[in-house]
């Protein structure tokens, strides 16, 4: 199957500092794409390169066997950008906003009718559509942002963080429709900082840093890489500095911490399995009184992966 | 190409016509402003009072015979007292200090020289602190300028064909080029003579100019903090769409702007700012050059704040040295060289030129030119400004 995105090599400096070194990964029809990175790492750079915003300084872009180089406005004709921000008209209504958008790339006066009630209907707007835009809420603002770029039914739909800000029941109907797009046979690629909207969509996720793609893979495949390590947190009552040293020697737990006067956390794997053990280890010395497991996730991945300094 | 850029025309009109704020400074202000100077500073020249020294080194004929008629113009009856100096430097003197308001100065031997067709130079001296005294001067010498010449042609024709040079005198004064008489025309002023209404008109239409062009520009810097111009280049359309979209909304309205201010100077104060073909043009290259310099201020900034400053610390720079707020000729010689620098100088001096001559087109070709030439040079700043910065 033809790969809807295919971009390759994708570098860019600014003077001495590189924003983006070697980015490359494809997208197939019917595919969600996750691009994570902490702030600066290069999203925005690789996304704007990717819609032609941003010539790169090497590399390609291919949109569904177009090369955005040579053919810039077949290829740009194929995407579906929702930028970051809400990027429309505040005194123009909804459906002022998408006519326009519409026109502008360049569909057809009697078609632009139909397919604006119908991009309305697709975002739930329909009822609102010709209210100004500086009345919506922000859901609804995000909403219709994403809308403007349907309107052309591009092959590839690229969503920049396309949640921030929202209420819950806005942010479940924008990943509702989003799936529903992409169970449509629309490729997409999604950029968030809501790690559980990318464990949701995505089938494949890359995590960027430092201007290169420092891991790729499915959602299971990227928590591997962290070696399936467990958190478990327990909650004592007894003497829990005696308790804490006999943990230490339970085989299979490679850290043991108090965390607070009461509690330890234990770094082990296959967790789960060493309840029993844990438990046993401390009878006579401490009551476990509760405890929780936690398994590695995407975020754990990613603060693996990309450190937990602060990012500005 | 064409459908975008329409499409992108169209919402940038409308937003401008819905923002009511920009209507009145592309209408309203200008006509008010123009109405208000002209009320206030406007109407016919005040009477003319020129007290003009009068040099005569020479002693000949020339000199005495340009004396007479002076004298004897009935146009110049109360308007011109000649006052006889005894020599450069004193008419220097009194000129510096205000006695006179400019001179003739007609040196030594410049009745021989011409009367052996060798022809002569009069010199003229004038003060910016009396301008009109000066035109009247300089029509004078201009006017004598155009007999010497013409004697001088008929005096080496004359030889030419064989005429003894000690007869040469009598046969040209007798075969009609003339001697020293000197016909002035109707209106030694001519040129000089305009109502000020339409000095002001002209400059307001030349300073809104900058103000209404440049808030398209404005719109465009909005649009890219806003989101929408990179909306707008990530979809199929040329990259320069956005730009040239409101380029032409914004050149559009100032053309109006212009226009309509033209239109109220005629119709409020009855006053012909000369032929209609010659002013629009004239005002399409004002137009065109305006919309040049604020493109090249947008390329260039980083926030439409600082765009709308620079427009407008540009915009009355440009007005003042320009002559758009007051007259060129009561800023000082090295300000007046500056002037020729701003597209409102050229405006201003053609429009008032057309106003005072009723020449035509051809006569405005000159600042004509120099507008477009600016606005040549600015679009091609811009371009690379655009491609560095905004479409980078």
């Amino acid at each position: 199957m033809t790969n809807t995105l295919t971009c390759a090599n994708l570098s860019k400096r600014y003077g001495g500092a590189i924003a983006v070194r070697d980015v490359g990964f494809t997208i197939a029809p019917g595919e969600a794409y996750g691009l994570l990175g902490p702030n600066g790492a290069g999203k925005t750079t690789t996304i704007s390169m990717l819609v032609g915003l941003l010539k790169p300084d090497t590399g390609t872009v291919v949109v569904g066997g177009t090369d955005l180089a040579a053919e810039p406005m077949a290829a740009k004709a194929k995407i579906g950008y929702v930028p970051q921000e809400i990027a429309l008209y505040p005194d123009l209504t909804g459906r002022e906003n998408l006519r326009f958008f519409g026109r502008l790339f360049g569909l057809p006066r009697k078609a632009l009718r139909g397919r604006v009630e119908e991009v309305l209907d697709l975002v739930g707007l329909a009822d609102r559509a010709d209210a100004k835009l500086d009345t919506y809420s922000g859901g609804m603002k995000r909403r219709i942002n994403i809308g403007a770029a349907l309107l052309h039914r591009p092959e590839l739909l690229i969503l920049d963080e396309p949640t921030v800000g929202v209420d819950p029941q806005s942010r479940k109907s924008i990943l509702d429709g989003v799936e529903r797009l992409v169970a449509d046979g629309m490729a997409l690629l999604y950029t968030s900082h809501y790690m559980e909207e990318v464990e949701r969509l995505c089938h494949r996720v890359a995590i960027i840093d430092h201007g290169a793609i420092v891991a790729e893979g499915t959602r299971h495949e990227l928590i591997e890489l962290v070696g399936g390590v467990d958190r478990i947190e327990l909650t004592l009552d007894g003497d829990v500095e005696t308790a804490l040293a006999k943990l230490h020697g339970v085989g299979g737990v490679t850290e043991a911490v108090r965390t607070s006067a009461g509690s330890v956390r234990l770094i082990a794997e296959g967790g789960r399995y060493l309840l029993p053990a844990i438990i046993s280890t401390v009878d006579g010395i401490a009551t476990v009184t509760a405890v929780e497991v936690v398994e590695p996730d995407l975020e754990a991945t990613f603060l693996h992966l990309t450190g937990s300094t602060l990012r500005d | 190409m064409l459908r975008p850029l329409l499409t992108v025309s169209a919402l940038e009109l409308r937003t401008r016509i819905r923002d009511r704020t920009a209507l009145v400074i592309a209408i309203v202000v200008p006509v008010a402003m123009a109405t208000l100077f002209g009320v206030a500073l406007g109407g016919d020249d005040p009477p003319l009072r020129a007290t003009v020294g009068f040099v005569d080194l020479d002693g000949g004929e020339f000199p005495a015979g340009v004396r007479r008629e002076l004298t004897a113009s009935t146009e110049l009856e109360g308007v011109l007292t000649l006052r006889d100096l005894p020599g450069r430097e004193q008419a220097q003197t009194a000129l510096d200090a205000g006695d006179i308001g400019a001179a003739i100065v007609f040196p030594a031997g410049f009745s021989t020289s011409v009367g052996a067709g060798e022809g002569g130079q009069v010199g003229v001296l004038t003060s910016a602190d009396t301008p009109l005294a000066g035109v009247v001067a300089n029509a004078v010498v201009d006017r004598i300028s155009a007999l010497v010449r013409a004697r001088t042609l008929a005096v080496r024709a004359s030889l030419d064909a064989g005429v003894p040079a000690s007869e040469v005198k009598e046969f040209v004064e007798r075969n009609g080029a003339g001697g020293p008489a000197l016909t002035l025309a109707n209106d030694p002023m001519a040129g000089g003579k305009v109502d000020l209404s339409v000095y002001y008109g002209a400059g307001m239409a030349a300073l809104f100019a900058f103000f209404v062009v440049g808030a398209s520009f404005r719109s465009l810097l909005i649009e890219r903090k806003q989101g929408t111009l990179d909306r707008m280049r990530a979809g199929p359309i040329h990259a320069w769409v956005p730009i040239a979209g409101k380029a032409v909304v914004g050149f559009g309205l100032a053309m109006v702007s212009v226009c309509v201010t033209w239109a109220s100077s005629v119709l409020i104060f009855g006053s012909s700012w000369g032929d209609p073909v010659a002013v629009f043009t004239l005002l399409l290259a004002h137009v065109l050059a305006a919309t040049a310099i604020t493109m090249l201020v947008a390329s260039r900034a980083r926030t439409d704040a600082q765009a709308d400053g620079v427009i407008m610390v540009i915009s009355f720079v440009a007005a003042f040295f320009g002559g758009s707020l007051v007259p060129l000729y009561s800023l000082p010689d090295v300000l007046q060289k500056l002037a020729l620098f701003t597209p409102n100088a050229w405006t201003t001096t053609g429009l008032t030129g057309l106003a005072g001559s009723g020449a035509g087109l051809a006569s405005v070709a000159a600042p004509i030119g120099v507008l477009c030439a600016i606005a040549v040079v600015a679009f091609g700043l811009s371009a690379m400004g655009f491609r560095k910065g905004l479409l980078g």
